[in-house]
């Protein structure tokens, strides 16, 4: 990250949106550009590099999941933070795999927002409570629904202590209350919730997508 | 990247790289490519050959290959490129060819005649056939379903013609005749597959083409009504949707413009509303249903936010069919989530709940004044009460946690029978 604030790209196709998160970010951030539609946001991302780039998940011509495919073979320094209204379960986890680094919501708060861009500039993982209960889904179905030959232990499984990282985020709790409640520090709370989002963007696919499908039967 | 090519054979003038033609294509593009390839009139080569074919069916394996191996003009990978590129595809290509080989070895085995020195060739370009399908692109496609559509015999004319009509009933009858001739030829010297396979796909083709006309108009009919029909029928349900639930939320905002609370209410109401509309379509539960124990949480978050204005983030893992137990589960939850909304001063409440094969559990936790567990004041004492009663005679668990200016927790858990 570069000395003092980050520098900070917009995507997202709603004016009003990007409207209201420049204004509640304009102070603390360094915002390089904005753009609404999928390949002048690849364009400019690619040119201007930003630190963090703020990515809405819905958009026409194949939303945040083509931005990031498109730029993150070129750039791999840029970071890229999901913001959206949805609560699509799929798309949210199809974008963290491809790389994504956190997943908030629209309605977050700006000092949340902040926190959560600060976090991802740094190189954290950004769990929102939803994107850590999407997580527990996906990784519940192992053993219940799944033969032995579908999961890759090494890889797929959570450790005992991610699970219960993931549950207090899903409790609302913040990752220094995390730290106070397991007495642990809030870097080893950190370093845990980034395993956790390696782990899903290496692990096994057959076993997310086997998620994935029982969720649209459902 | 393109390779450009001229799209005609320059008579004279042989051209680089060797692609196959797009705009001088009948079939593949094989003899039109290879026309411009050599500055050779197109028709010489198809001509070659066609006499090629009869040599052996020389000429049609070299077609084939030439076809598979080839790029199409303007485009940069040949069918076979692709093919290999995808694994399935090539396991099934070579799965294919080898049923293919031995098909033919078992019919030489067996001596039952077949096509004599044409069996090879034919099956195979069949073969290629299929992988010429399984692998072309998009436009390479859309030529050759316009080649099938626009084969004489097969297309309905827009205004049929008597002339086109004859042509068709004779062409037709004469086949059904053929078939016929060939299946009563059982006991002839020829033996018994061969002819009953031909006899049988000649009297096919026949009756296919007198009849194709009629089917293909009366196919076409039917799905072009039916894709109508549920259009409007998706349109309407849509229109309905947003009628009664987005347009009657704006009116209500603009009738309450002056209060602040009673707009983001109803914004957030409407939101919620929208928002499980359009991603959680399979979760609609009607009003009589007692539901599944997620569905009955997001009863209670809508409850909540509208009744006392705080916001609610509910998370919910696994789900299960709400029992008597769970019933009251969800009660005892709810009992802590009103408390908190109504007592705590804290803007969010969150909600956590997950079923799990051996337990059903539920987190109820703000972060607002908190209280001191020790002296707590009567009236909460009541509520502390109820709800530990509640989860006990339903043999769950509950505790609290809470801190002055930190927060309070509550947390509640059923053991799971089945």
């Amino acid at each position: 990250m570069a000395a003092g604030q980050p520098r900070v790209f917009l995507v997202d196709d709603h004016e009003l949106i990007r409207t209201g998160i420049r204004s509640e970010l304009a102070g603390s951030l360094d915002i390089v550009g904005e753009a609404d539609e999928v390949d002048a946001a690849i364009e400019m991302i690619v040119e201007r590099t930003p630190d963090v780039v703020l990515l809405d998940v819905h958009m026409p011509g194949g939303g945040g999941l083509a931005v990031l495919n498109a730029v993150s073979h070129k750039c791999p320094d840029v970071r890229f933070l999901a913001l959206s209204v949805s609560d699509s379960s799929e798309d949210v986890i199809s974008l963290i795999r491809a790389g994504a680094r956190g997943y908030v919501t629209k309605n977050i708060s700006g000092p949340d927002l902040l926190d959560a861009i600060y976090r991802v500039a740094a190189g954290d993982a950004v769990f929102s409570p939803r994107l850590a209960g999407f997580v527990l889904d996906a990784f519940s179905l192992e053993g219940k629904n799944l033969e032995a030959g579908d999961v890759d232990p090494d890889l797929d499984l959570l450790t005992p202590r991610e699970r219960q990282v993931l549950r207090l985020i899903a409790r609302g709790y913040s990752y220094r209350d995390i730290a106070s409640e397991l007495e642990i520090s809030t870097k080893t709370v950190e370093s845990h919730v980034s395993s956790v989002l390696r782990k899903l963007q290496l692990s096994n696919r057959h076993q997310l997508s086997h998620w994935a499908s029982e969720r649209h039967l459902n | 990247m393109s390779i450009e090519s001229p799209p005609r054979a320059v008579i004279g003038t042989p051209h680089r790289p060797f692609r196959r033609g797009v705009d001088n294509a009948i079939l593949g593009g094989v003899c039109g490519g290879l026309a411009i390839r050599l500055g050779v009139n197109e028709r010489t080569i198809r001509i070659i050959f066609s006499l090629l074919a009869l040599v052996s069916g020389v000429g049609l394996l070299l077609y084939m290959l030439l076809w598979l191996t080839l790029p199409r003009a303007n485009e940069t990978q040949s069918i076979a490129h692709r093919l290999l590129g995808r694994r399935r595809e090539l396991h099934r290509a070579l799965f294919g060819l080898i049923l293919v080989v031995g098909f033919i070895i078992v019919l030489d085995r067996l001596g039952i005649p077949n096509l004599g020195i044409y069996t090879w060739p034919f099956l195979l370009s069949l073969a290629a056939l299929i992988g010429v399908w399984r692998g072309a692109t998009p436009v390479e496609h859309k030529h050759l379903e316009e080649l099938v559509r626009s084969a004489p015999l097969i297309r309905v004319p827009a205004s049929p013609t008597k002339k086109n009509l004859l042509l068709r009933v004779l062409l037709g009858t004469v086949l059904v005749l053929l078939g016929l001739r060939t299946l009563s030829r059982l006991h002839g010297v020829w033996g018994g597959t061969t002819p009953v396979l031909f006899g049988t796909i000649i009297l096919i083709a026949g009756v296919l083409i007198l009849l194709a006309p009629w089917w293909l108009a009366t196919l076409n009919e039917l799905s072009g009504e039916r894709r109508a029909r549920v259009r409007v029928e998706e349109r309407a349900n849509v229109a309905a949707h947003l009628h009664d639930s987005v347009l009657q939320t704006l009116t209500l905002i603009e009738r309450a413009a002056g209060d602040e609370s009673a707009v983001v209410r109803l914004a957030r109401n409407q939101e919620r509303e929208l928002r499980q509309w359009l991603f959680d379509p399979d979760h609609r539960v009607a009003d009589d249903e007692v539901g599944t124990y997620s569905s009955l949480l997001h009863a209670i978050e809508g409850e909540i936010e509208s009744d006392y204005g705080v916001k609610v983030e509910l998370v919910v893992v696994g789900d299960c069919a709400a029992d008597d137990d769970v019933l009251a589960l969800v009660a005892a939850g709810r009992e802590a989530a009103i408390n908190a909304a109504r007592w705590s001063e804290a803007p969010l409440v969150s909600i956590y709940a997950e079923v799990e094969p051996t337990a059903v559990s539920l987190f109820v936790r703000d972060q607002g004044k908190g209280f001191d567990t020790e002296a707590i004041p009567h009236d909460r004492q009541g509520i502390a009460l109820s709800i530990r009663q509640r989860m006990c005679q339903h043999g769950g668990s509950s505790s609290l946690k809470s801190t002055p200016g930190v927060g309070t927790e509550v947390q509640l858990s059923l053991p799971r029978t089945s």
